[in-house]
């Protein structure tokens, strides 16, 4: 399939975030749309992850039904929703490695002010306040003091991490609020952690909220255009007026908020708060290459939350799909790295033709 | 105690004393200039003579270490490039504040961005015709507005960023080489429109220029920076290419006198150091 080589700039079709479409819809062929479709900053991911759905679905009678899209939520709806804040401050140029630690850290919290008497929802937005709280220090950190944001984040990280294990004493509690209760009416869960990660499809009903606002934020507000001019050219967009500092602090907040949101929805979800450090890395890792494999740049001035929801997506259908394949546990990690190495290049070949005709 | 300047009237601007270092380097030592209502004032000077920092200075982007700013007879401290727009001050970068990521009209638009009545979405449309009609009336011709920046020549993003100061709704605006870039054609377009809005007099305007000739044809008055302050101050009517460059040349010779004398004294103390000891 040829990547429109010949076109010039003026008169490709329009494609990405950025475009007019304006392209006659009728008129479009089937070799256009797909040239479209591979052309948009999401395109190519999407046919990954297509075909992977599609090659599990044949080779596993079992994969493509009802039952096992339940079982792959999990894999799939926490990462896009801490996905969703990482590319802000991916496309910003910096990294959050903090979310780990929030993501630990925020369930912990909830635990302690529900153990002070405060009611379920109160103690979320109080939890969530706490993670604010830590955005905006790896934010003046970064964006006020001048350190490196890898190094902040990694600095919070552990600090997060080891608080948890100090508070927790290491040892596993119970998700306040997460219990079934029995009643006349039989077992069932309670309205608040329905809602908050342990109905059946909450957390997809979150994900895609968030990134739905999260994409509209970026492409169409004030804060999305100057998360971008941040990230592509620093002293160009303080010069022109963007307010570098506090747009910096402010995708710090998101991502540490976000983070904070997922581990509460996840605690709920599996009615326990567990203080294992190394689980969150890997789920720290998963995000933020989720990110990377949906199309956002770790360089900057370039990203999509989309993106990063169809690369949690991949994710998400190759650890299920391999899984069921009953691919011995210690192969996993391999088939998992080399996948998305593989996702990676085809990203970047298509991507590189997606520039060379001119488009976005 | 420093008080406003008796001829206040008519000046729009006044600058007194600026001082301004980076470290060791001092880029402006005591610079004051005025500029009148609807006047075009032409900055002159050596490259790293400091014109750009004082652009900066006046437009909001950085602070001065000492002196005073006033504008329409009220001292003028602007906090922030934003902050000196809304009073009115707005500027064309020497290196254009463009963000290649950003599209032709989006760029027009950073920071000043139109939204869809009290929703903070992007009026795209809207910004779009508007960013159309701008460059349409310099006489600039982009097929497409949608485009990264990045994709443009360089004269064509010298004419976004001057399009975007010129419809800013500026009363004053600082041109820091808005023509390095451009071809003859695209310049000759630039300088016509400064011609225009000049007529129009209600724009007072202070560029930078290198070139003498359109310092002389465009501006009212000149300024030239030497050695961190002004060292000529006249109209354009009263002075001529051969004086402007006389300075320069002067100039030239005295910096490189002064660099031989140096350099004369530096041997002497070398080859008196070793008896020393
Ligand atoms: N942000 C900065 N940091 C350090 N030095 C600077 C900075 N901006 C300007 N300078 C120095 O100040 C002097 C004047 O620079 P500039 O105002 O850009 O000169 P001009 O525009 O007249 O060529 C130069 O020596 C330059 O190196
Ligand atoms: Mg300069």
């Amino acid at each position: 399939m040829s990547v429109s080589d010949g076109e010039s700039p003026v008169t490709a079709p329009a494609g990405g975030q950025a475009h007019e479409r304006k392209a006659p819809r009728a008129a479009v062929a089937p070799l256009t749309l797909i040239r479209h479709a591979l052309t948009t900053r999401e395109g190519s991911i999407i046919v990954i992850t297509a075909a992977l759905t599609v090659y599990f679905s044949l080779s596993l009678s079992v994969f493509f039904t009802t039952a096992n899209f339940e079982n792959l939520l999990p894999y799939f709806a926490p990462y896009a929703i801490l996905a969703a804040g990482e590319v802000f401050l991916m496309i910003n140029g910096e990294i959050d490695l903090s979310i780990g630690g929030c993501y630990l850290f925020a369930p912990l919290m909830f635990y302690e002010f529900h153990n002070g008497g405060i009611p379920l929802i109160p103690c979320t937005i109080l939890a969530l306040i706490v993670c604010m709280g830590i955005g905006v220090f790896n934010g003046f950190v970064t964006a006020v003091l001048g350190v490196n944001s890898f190094i902040t984040t990694l600095g919070t990280l552990f600090t997060l991490e080891g608080l948890t294990l100090i508070v927790s004493h290491a040892e596993q509690l119970e998700m306040p609020g997460a219990q079934v209760v029995s009643n006349a009416t039989g077992n069932h869960i309670t309205s608040f952690a329905s809602a908050f990660g342990a109905g059946t499809y909450s957390e997809l009903f979150w994900a895609l909220g968030i990134v739905l606002v999260l994409q509209v934020a970026l492409t169409r507000t004030r804060w999305g255009l100057h998360t971008i001019a941040v990230g592509s050219n620093r002293i160009a967009a303080a010069e022109a007026g963007v307010k570098v500092r506090t747009v910096l602090i402010r995708n710090f907040v998101v991502c540490s908020t976000l983070a904070g949101f997922v581990g509460i929805l996840e605690a709920v979800r599996s009615n326990s708060i567990t203080p294992d450090p190394g689980a969150a890395n890997s789920v720290l890792l998963d995000a933020i290459a989720a990110a990377v494999i949906g199309g956002t740049l770790l360089a900057g001035g370039s990203g999509t939350v989309v993106g990063a929801m169809i690369g949690a997506l991949f994710l998400g259908v190759l650890q299920d799909g391999l899984a069921i394949k009953g691919v011995n546990a210690d192969y996993l990690d391999f088939y998992l790295g080399v996948a998305i190495l593989v996702a990676m290049l085809i990203n970047r070949y298509v991507g590189r033709a997606r520039r060379r005709s001119g488009l976005g | 105690m420093i008080v406003a300047p008796v001829s206040a009237d008519d000046d729009v601007l006044r600058v007194e004393h600026i001082a301004k270092s980076f470290g060791p380097v001092t880029a402006l030592r005591d610079v004051s200039l005025h500029l009148k209502k609807g006047e075009v004032l032409g900055l002159l000077g050596d490259n790293g003579a400091g014109k750009s920092t004082l652009i900066k200075t006046i437009c909001g982007f950085q602070k001065q270490d000492s002196g005073q700013m006033w504008l329409k007879g009220q001292p003028y401290e602007p906090k922030s490039v934003e902050q000196a727009r809304t009073l009115g001050v707005d500027v064309v970068y020497q290196d254009l504040a463009l963000i290649d990521e950003l599209s032709v009209y989006q760029n027009m638009f950073l920071c000043r961005e139109e939204r869809r009545s009290r929703l903070p979405f992007l009026d795209r449309r809207r910004m779009k015709r508007e960013a159309r009609a701008a460059l349409n009336e310099i006489g600039i011709h982009l097929p497409r507005l949608d485009v990264p920046v990045a994709r443009l020549s360089g004269g064509q993003r010298q004419s976004i960023a001057v399009a975007r100061g010129v419809y800013s709704e500026a009363d004053i605006l600082l041109l820091d080489e808005p023509l390095a870039a451009m071809g003859a054609k695209e310049g000759a377009m630039i300088l016509e429109l400064i011609a225009r809005l000049k007529a129009e007099g209600e724009l007072s305007m202070i560029m930078i220029l290198h070139n003498y000739v359109h310092v002389l044809e465009s501006c009212d008055r000149v300024n030239m920076i030497v050695d961190g302050v002004i060292a000529l101050d006249k109209p354009t009517a009263e002075t001529s290419l051969e004086e402007l460059t006389e300075i320069v040349v002067d100039e030239y010779r005295r910096a490189r006198l002064a660099a031989q004398a140096q350099e004369a004294a530096d041997a002497a103390a070398e080859a008196s150091a070793p008896a020393a000891e």
